[in-house]
């Protein structure tokens, strides 16, 4: 066989790892790339069975040229991580068929280790990064398998070689891990679309924040260094909504470009760290006013937090609070007032005559904030995630015909009402709560816990929040979402299956918990290792050193390494000498054991005085041995393993004899 | 530049690796670099890092942090593989001209299985083998003998690549090893030994080498036969190797002279050559002269070997 061909073990290994390495692709790329892949395994596996011929240059050239087209049209883009990654895959998958030679075969396994990499980048969960230890392992074995070693032809004891490397090559990885330096970006690439399909958008409709109210995937975690602020104050800012049209409140443009004004921290402040999911945009969550974290980041006019990239990967932030700074006590300028104040033309005439009225009645924007929570309270509101439709003028038809409505209903409908009295308001769109694991210490806010409520403006106080669900529903600012909702509605009707839905059985919720704390520390201390944090614990721990610790932690690891796998003080053996041991030990399972002292051509004699049907064999064995060692004879040891090998094959017929040491 | 530089190189490995009959190799005579295959995937790792920093993706720098330091550990796997192998020449026989002269070489395991270790001439022509713990395995290397003579081994090479084939470990070996090459057998009449045929035709000695007639039966090939007169037939059928045996002199003592002979040197000597052989094969025994040399009359195998290398290094080689 041409010693270049690859060998039907290898190739048994090879499609192994392409199988696992095309998983998790499975769940982010068009299905028919599966199909692709199956039809080019079944097809290599015939081509090595002689069963099918070897495609031609011509099809193989139209092949691509295809899945190209095909790529392009899935996805209907032609730049972007989804295409990438599918372009890659599909050449991973078309280079099988035109895999004849070792050298292709490692050109797919190079291909194969970087669509291991491309995965992560959809999916960098805990799981999953599990799994791919798998792909991987088997992509080393299929390496190995290339080789023209006798070991190759048995599968296992090929993994069992890729496997030691793996293990042996773990702590040099965990050092390199935490201590080789994370840098920043070195330019933008685009995001896996599919992650910004879930959480908060820059506009808000009602029904928008309604769907997040069945989503149970997790927003951020948080965990505090100072103590835990009471749930009433979780409040989560995103972004702020300033522009109505009468149907959606959306984000002016200018207000996000706007600098903030000048602040200085004062009162108490809240550290906490916040390990956000990707969210494709760009918005992280702080409580109330916050310092902005790092450079990357900005703050903008309304005291949100922006980040100059979307949010593509999981992100960890350490960001500190001053909950009692006022807000841009002076005077608004012109623009901002306008901004603030600014509704549709017409509509809703209702809405503006009842705002108008109050306004009469409560001259202080303070007391017309009362009032209206007051009204809501009162009056016949209820907090649902099942609204009903809206007619053309939401606002008057939801105030005083439906009565029924989720947060974003209640904060549109107060901010409008607001503005029409005058008084500037916008809404804010953030989460509130959290879900605390008192295992870990931290708090977890998923996409249901998405909230809408209201900031108004009073000259020298600032702008103030207040939340309008809270004077409906209070049971869902003090305990969450599950318990606001009325006994007959369906939490979490989407997800039947969700954990999340059956908190009741404690033991249950107790492995939820636990494997929530434990994907938490995964985030924080694994996926959210990146330049900040790095910086933090390696000045904690190693203070200035730590620029030495890679280097001499290498050299130790390999030179601990080195010792292990070479042994250089082992004795070495002379191969004569280890074929008597063979000897021994040949003899030592039928009960014959050499006796300190005795010599090789006495014990041969005894032995062969025991085992009189093998008696041949170990006297012509016991003599070569003698000859060559002590006859100064140039036996060659080849001779005294066929003797050996003879010996053995004669023994194997014999029962073997149980012998302690 | 790059043709001195290869030279310098060369050099330096051979500085390295002195002939000598037995060597273990050890970290003095292993050289290790990753090959090709090596290049690509450190390539295809600084491709995956990159992909990490954009991404600032943990996973990615873990695995590129991972695949890095499997190729660092299997400098070392690599490495192991070769050193604490025991390399020898053993005595090889001697050739004719056109045959493949085999050098054999012994690979002894001191330590430690040695996997898929190749050996030969050139990096691009090796033969693989495995050599198993405390076992000792003799490999036979081919190579084209074209001139008559000493024809010394050229340094060997060892390598091996186990276990990922990233990385190539590699020695010059050159245990000075040398075959002697002896001048290809000729057919052909003997002058000297025609006229002294013709001469002395009453004292029973026939001519033979020509004709056909002479058929004595088959024998068993053996190098310096003939090709010509090889039975194929039989050796297709699958028999052995057969050649057609004609005539066979009997009586009295030969010389073979060299300078009685017509054609140049190297015909000259190949015909001698083939008779040296031939007389042997039947138990004849003869003289041989060559210029500046003269061989008494004998018979037997030491006779015929001394006379094939005083052939084989006639004139210092040709």
């Amino acid at each position: 066989m041409n010693p270049l061909a690859i060998p039907r073990v290898s190739l048994g290994w090879l499609l192994l790892a392409q199988a696992l390495v095309m998983v998790p692709f499975w769940f982010e790329l068009p299905l028919w790339l599966g199909a692709l892949w199956l039809g080019c395994t079944v097809w290599r596996v015939q081509m090595f069975r002689m069963r099918a011929a070897v495609p031609g240059k011509v099809f193989k050239a139209l092949m691509l040229l295809l899945t190209a087209a095909a790529v392009y049209l899935s996805s209907g883009r032609l730049l972007g991580l989804e295409t990438a990654a599918a372009l890659l895959v599909a050449t991973f998958i078309l280079k099988l068929l035109e895999m004849h030679s070792q050298r292709d075969a490692r050109v797919l396994i190079l291909l194969g280790f970087f669509c291991v990499v491309v995965a992560y980048l959809f999916d960098d969960s805990l799981p999953w990064a599990l799994y791919s230890v798998l792909p991987v392992v088997a992509l080393l074995t299929a390496l190995i398998g290339l080789q023209q070693a006798r070991v190759v032809a048995r599968p296992l004891a090929t993994l069992r070689v890729a496997a030691a490397l793996l293990l042996q090559a773990l702590p040099l990885m965990l050092l390199l891990f935490v201590f080789f330096p994370r840098l920043p970006p070195l330019w933008s690439l685009p995001a896996a679309q599919n992650q910004a399909q879930s959480g908060l958008s820059d506009d808000m409709s009602a029904a928008d924040i309604t769907e997040l109210g069945q989503d149970p995937a997790v927003a951020f975690r948080v965990s505090f260094d100072t103590p835990l602020p009471p749930r009433s104050a979780l409040y989560w800012r995103a972004l702020t909504l300033d522009r109505y049209d009468g149907r959606r409140w959306s984000q002016a443009p200018s207000s996000s470009l706007r600098p903030v004004t000048a602040w200085q921290p004062q009162g108490p402040e809240w550290r906490y760290r916040v390990i956000q999911e990707p969210s494709g945009r760009p918005w992280m969550v702080a409580l109330d006013v916050a310092q902005a974290p790092a450079r990357d980041v900005r703050q903008s006019g309304d005291f949100a937090l922006r980040r100059l990239r979307p949010i593509s990967q999981v992100l960890g932030y350490s960001l500190s609070s001053w909950p009692q700074v006022p807000r841009e006590p002076q005077a608004l300028s012109d623009a901002q007032r306008r901004q603030a104040l600014q509704l549709p033309a017409s509509g809703d005439p209702r809405s503006r005559a009842w705002a108008l009225a109050l306004k009469a009645q409560y001259p202080q924007p303070q007391a017309m904030v009362q009032a209206l929570l007051a009204h809501f309270h009162d009056q016949d509101y209820h907090y649902t995630l099942r609204p009903v439709a809206l007619g053309s003028d939401a606002v008057d038809d939801f105030l005083f015909n439906s009565r029924r409505g989720f947060c974003a209903h209640f904060a549109g409908a107060m901010t409008y009402v607001l503005r029409a009295a005058g008084i500037p308001a916008r809404v804010v769109a953030g989460y509130q709560g959290g879900e605390l694991n008192t295992a870990g210490q931290f708090i977890t806010v998923r996409q249901y816990d998405a909230h809408a409520w209201v900031e108004y403006w009073q000259p020298d106080v600032g702008w103030r929040s207040v939340d309008p669900t809270f004077a409906v529903a209070p049971q869902r600012i003090e305990v969450g979402l599950a318990q606001a909702l009325a006994a007959d509605e369906d939490f979490l009707a989407d997800s039947p299956f969700s954990p999340l839905r059956y908190r009741n059985l404690a033991w249950l919720n107790d492995l939820r918990l636990g494997w929530d704390n434990l994907n938490y520390g995964w985030q924080r201390w694994v996926l959210g290792y990146q330049a900040e944090q790095q910086g933090a614990f390696l000045l904690a721990w190693f203070k200035g050193l730590a620029v030495y610790v890679l280097p001499v932690g290498g050299v130790l690891i390999m030179l601990v390494l080195a010792l292990w796998l070479l042994k250089p003080w082992q004795r070495r053996i002379e191969p004569g000498l280890r074929h008597f041991q063979q000897f021994e030990r040949l003899l030592a399972r039928h009960g014959m054991r050499r006796e300190p002292g005795e010599g090789p051509q006495a014990f041969a004699d005894r032995a062969a005085a025991a085992l009189p049907g093998q008696a041949e064999a170990i006297v012509r064995f016991a003599q070569a041995f003698v000859a060559q060692r002590y006859g100064g004879r140039g036996q060659s040891p080849v001779e005294l393993a066929q003797h050996l090998s003879q010996l053995r094959t004669g023994l194997s017929r014999l029962p073997r004899i149980k012998t302690r040491e | 530049m790059i043709a001195a530089l290869q030279r310098r190189w060369r050099h330096w490995q051979a500085r390295r690796t002195p002939p000598v009959a037995t060597l273990e190799l050890d970290r003095r005579h292993i050289f290790i670099m990753p090959n090709r295959v090596g290049a690509a995937f450190v390539l295809t790792l600084l491709l995956m890092l990159l992909a990490a920093i954009n991404y600032q993706n943990s996973l990615a720098y873990a695995l590129v942090f991972l695949l890095g330091s499997v190729f660092v550990v299997a400098i070392l796997h690599t490495f192991r593989n070769l050193a604490g192998l025991r390399v020898s020449g053993v005595a090889a026989g001697s050739v004719f001209v056109g045959e493949q002269a085999r050098f054999v070489l012994r690979l002894e395991s001191l330590h430690r299985a040695h996997q898929a270790v190749g050996a030969g001439w050139a990096p691009a022509r090796m033969q693989r083998v495995d050599i198993d713990a405390g076992h000792v395995l003799e490999l036979e290397l081919d190579l084209p003998s074209e001139r008559r003579g000493w024809l010394v081994a050229p340094r060997l090479c060892i390598d091996s690549s186990f276990p990922l084939g990233l990385l190539r470990a590699w020695t010059w070996v050159d245990p000075g090893q040398r075959v002697l090459v002896y001048p290809q057998p000729l057919e052909g009449e003997l002058p000297s030994l025609a006229a002294r045929l013709h001469d002395n035709e009453e004292e029973g000695l026939r001519a033979f080498g020509q004709g056909v007639d002479d058929y004595q039966g088959l024998k068993e090939y053996q190098p310096g036969d003939s090709w010509r007169r090889l039975h194929w037939k039989a050796w297709s059928r699958g028999g052995a190797l057969l050649v057609k045996d004609f005539a066979e002199i009997k009586g009295r003592d030969l010389n073979l002279d060299f300078v009685a002979l017509g054609g140049d040197v190297e015909q000259r000597l190949s015909r001698l050559c083939y008779w040296v052989l031939r007389l042997t094969r039947e138990q004849q025994a003869f003289s041989l002269q060559l210029p500046g040399q003269a061989i008494a009359t004998a018979s037997g195998d030491p006779h015929c070997e001394r006379c094939l290398r005083a052939l084989a290094l006639y004139g210092g080689g040709p």
